[in-house]
């Protein structure tokens, strides 16, 4: 049977279509952060911004002995942290 | 293979006899009463309330396991559909010569009719007997939760907890 | 802009009895919830509650949302739906909340702001974790209590804590299968209870066992579980294969805490309450003056306990705004601290009682 889930391609960061070996070799790359992590592999910038793959991140980047899990922070968070549309933020009249 | 309520999700006769829920065996002889298979400390105590005789306590802190006083029992049945945990069974082991009367909350559809003939399963739903399906009850203050009591025969009393889901193969 | 003394982000347990409170207090309370329907995870939740009277033991999780949401009504709260809330900004007058609503972004300013914005289910990877038919149990539960839709009929449950085992009771209860529930600890964590309940339903419970794969198509079709020894390291020889078309993963919450790291509030780390947790004090109140927390976002727990601690977060908010005196306050919080701490005592709730105290602490010591 192929299967859609082979051991090379576990998707950790769905959004962004992030496996788990890319991230790994983020961290083999010298990331400790999950900033570090975002800005080599672009994982967590998807449009879930990270809710599916963060924690996960976090957890891989303190088993690698990067940092402690305590110290192992989420990215900075920005607003808005709600997905919106551009339109939303556009007032037409203002024009 | 380890045992017990924390790896296999089923107290051992060991862990129900420890708890203060358990009547004595000579209780059993005398008449219906209520069996609660509550053997962990939770945060819980709506039987406590239910009990319209004061048989069970729990007290504080709810965590307490709930105490049965077996004289006070009166093996009515009303505390089993008002614990969250379905932990409460209503047992009468001497229903007849040869028969016992278990009684145990029942959460399925279809409900099984009066007079039916059953696969009886125990605490881990494995297939034991045959029961006679004695009676159905499902009150609005039950809230959904239906008590079925089957009639088996007298060795499964302290088995017989449920109908098997799968038809019960033998 | 619009101005009122409290603003609630999230309609769930927390936040709901939080403006109960609130406006029993006499306050104008504003409830932004991204929802279509107020009540958070209440109306998906069919069983029996546990608990105490007080707690409402013994009422099923549906019926205590529709008595919150009644009680919500008869008090003249007012509660903003289908309206996620997007960012926070210091104001002279308070805290200005943001949020979508209608199309446009608007804006409320609330001279307390509560936070009460629940958790999320924790993912777990694995070769095939993207396969359709792979979903967080609290997905399987919204499918079946409130969409009515029966996500597959052979299920494997991943994760014994509560959520887990109830789940999978409620999916046997919808007609569903479920053919195994695995554990990767060496014990169950939920309540043996609950685990009763589905072992009589015939459903075995495999601890010290995890999935090591799943295999499938276009959807999940075959399972492979692996036991796993006491450093949770695969046993090789011990794989078997499961035919299923669903997997629920049950593997714990991680607290909605955006909006408090955008405020700027300071955090404290407690894996046993989700990773990352605002600190706050015993009146809930973080380490941002006027900006409060409450239910799962500070600390997940259930809802009880969520509910217990939007009451306390509402009457603490209420006496800053002083609706209430000092006097009144403290004894309706001591009342709310009461029925909060009998739910945190036992084996199963020490743990989350000494991690509290330990957050509880962590304020006190006032970095």
């Amino acid at each position: 049977m192929s299967t859609c889930g082979a051991e090379d391609h576990v998707f950790v960061c769905r959004c962004e279509e992030i496996t788990k070996e890319e991230i790994a070799a983020a961290i083999a790359d010298g990331a400790t952060t999950v900033r570090g992590i975002k800005v080599r592999t672009e994982a967590g910038m998807g449009l879930c911004q990270g809710r599916g793959c963060r924690k996960i991140i976090q957890q891989m980047l303190s088993q690698s002995g990067a940092r402690p899990a305590a110290e192992v922070l989420p990215s900075t968070t920005r607003t808005p942290v709600r997905t919106a549309k551009i339109s939303e933020f556009i007032n037409e009249e203002d024009d | 293979m380890a045992d017990g309520v924390k790896i296999t999700g089923i107290p051992t006769m060991e862990e129900l006899k420890a708890t203060p829920g358990l009547v004595s065996d000579q209780r059993f002889e005398k008449s219906a009463v209520a069996v609660i298979e509550c053997v962990q400390e939770i945060p819980c105590n709506p039987c406590e309330k239910a009990c319209p005789f004061g048989a069970i306590i729990v007290g504080s802190p709810i965590t307490n396991l709930p105490v049965i006083d077996e004289d006070k029992c009166t093996g009515c049945g009303v505390c089993l559909a008002q614990c969250p945990g379905l932990a409460i069974f209503r047992v009468e082991k001497n229903y007849t010569d040869s028969t016992s009367m278990v009684e145990f909350p029942f959460e399925y559809l279809p409900l099984p009719q009066e007079g039916d003939t059953v696969p009886c399963g125990g605490r881990n739903g494995q297939y034991l007997t045959e029961g006679k399906v004695l009676k159905v009850k499902k009150t609005k203050q039950m809230d959904g939760t239906t008590l079925v009591s089957v009639e088996v025969p007298k060795q499964y009393f302290m088995d017989v907890r449920t109908i098997c889901r799968k038809g019960g193969s033998k | 802009m619009r101005k009122v003394q409290a603003v609630i982000v999230g309609g769930g347990p927390a936040g709901l009895a939080a403006s109960i409170e609130i406006a029993k207090a006499g306050g104008k309370v504003v409830v932004i919830d991204e929802n279509g329907k107020p009540g958070g995870q209440l109306f998906k939740q069919i069983h029996k509650f546990f608990g105490s009277r007080e707690h409402r033991a013994g009422v099923r999780g549906y019926d205590i949302g529709t008595q919150l949401l009644k009680e919500t009504e008869d008090l003249g709260v007012e509660v903003l739906l289908d309206a996620p809330v997007y960012g926070l900004f210091r104001d002279p007058a308070g805290i200005m909340v943001s949020y979508m609503k209608d199309g446009r972004e608007q804006a409320i300013i609330g001279e307390k702001v509560i936070l009460a914005t629940g958790a999320a289910e924790n993912a777990l990877v694995f070769p095939g974790s993207t396969l359709p038919g792979v979903m967080g149990a609290g997905c399987a539960q919204t499918m079946i209590n409130v969409n009515r839709v029966l996500p597959g009929q052979k299920v494997i449950m991943v994760g014994s804590g509560n959520v887990g085992l109830i789940v999978s009771y409620q999916l046997i209860q919808a007609g569903a299968e479920v053919l195994a529930l695995v554990e990767a600890a060496p014990s169950i964590g939920g309540y043996g209870v609950h685990a009763g309940k589905i072992r009589r339903a015939g459903t075995p419970i495999y601890v010290g066992h995890t999935i090591k794969r799943v295999l499938g198509k276009t959807q999940v079709e075959k399972v492979e579980l692996v036991a796993l020894d006491e450093k949770f390291q695969e046993i090789p020889g011990t794989e078997k294969m499961l035919e299923a078309d669903t997997v629920c993963i049950a593997v714990g919450l991680t607290p909605l805490t955006e909006l408090a790291w955008l405020a700027g509030c300071e955090f404290t780390f407690i894996p046993l309450l989700g990773g990352h947790i605002p600190i706050h004090n015993e009146d809930m109140e973080t380490t941002v003056p006027g900006l409060y927390v409450a239910g799962d976002i500070a600390g997940a727990e259930e809802a009880s306990t969520a509910m217990e601690e939007g009451r306390l977060s509402g009457i603490a908010a209420a006496e800053a705004l002083q609706l209430y005196t000092a006097e009144e306050a403290k004894a309706l919080k001591a009342e709310v601290w009461d029925r909060m701490n009998a739910l945190r005592t036992g084996p199963f709730g020490q743990k989350r009682y000494d991690a509290k105290a330990q957050l509880l602490a962590t304020a006190k010591g006032g970095k």
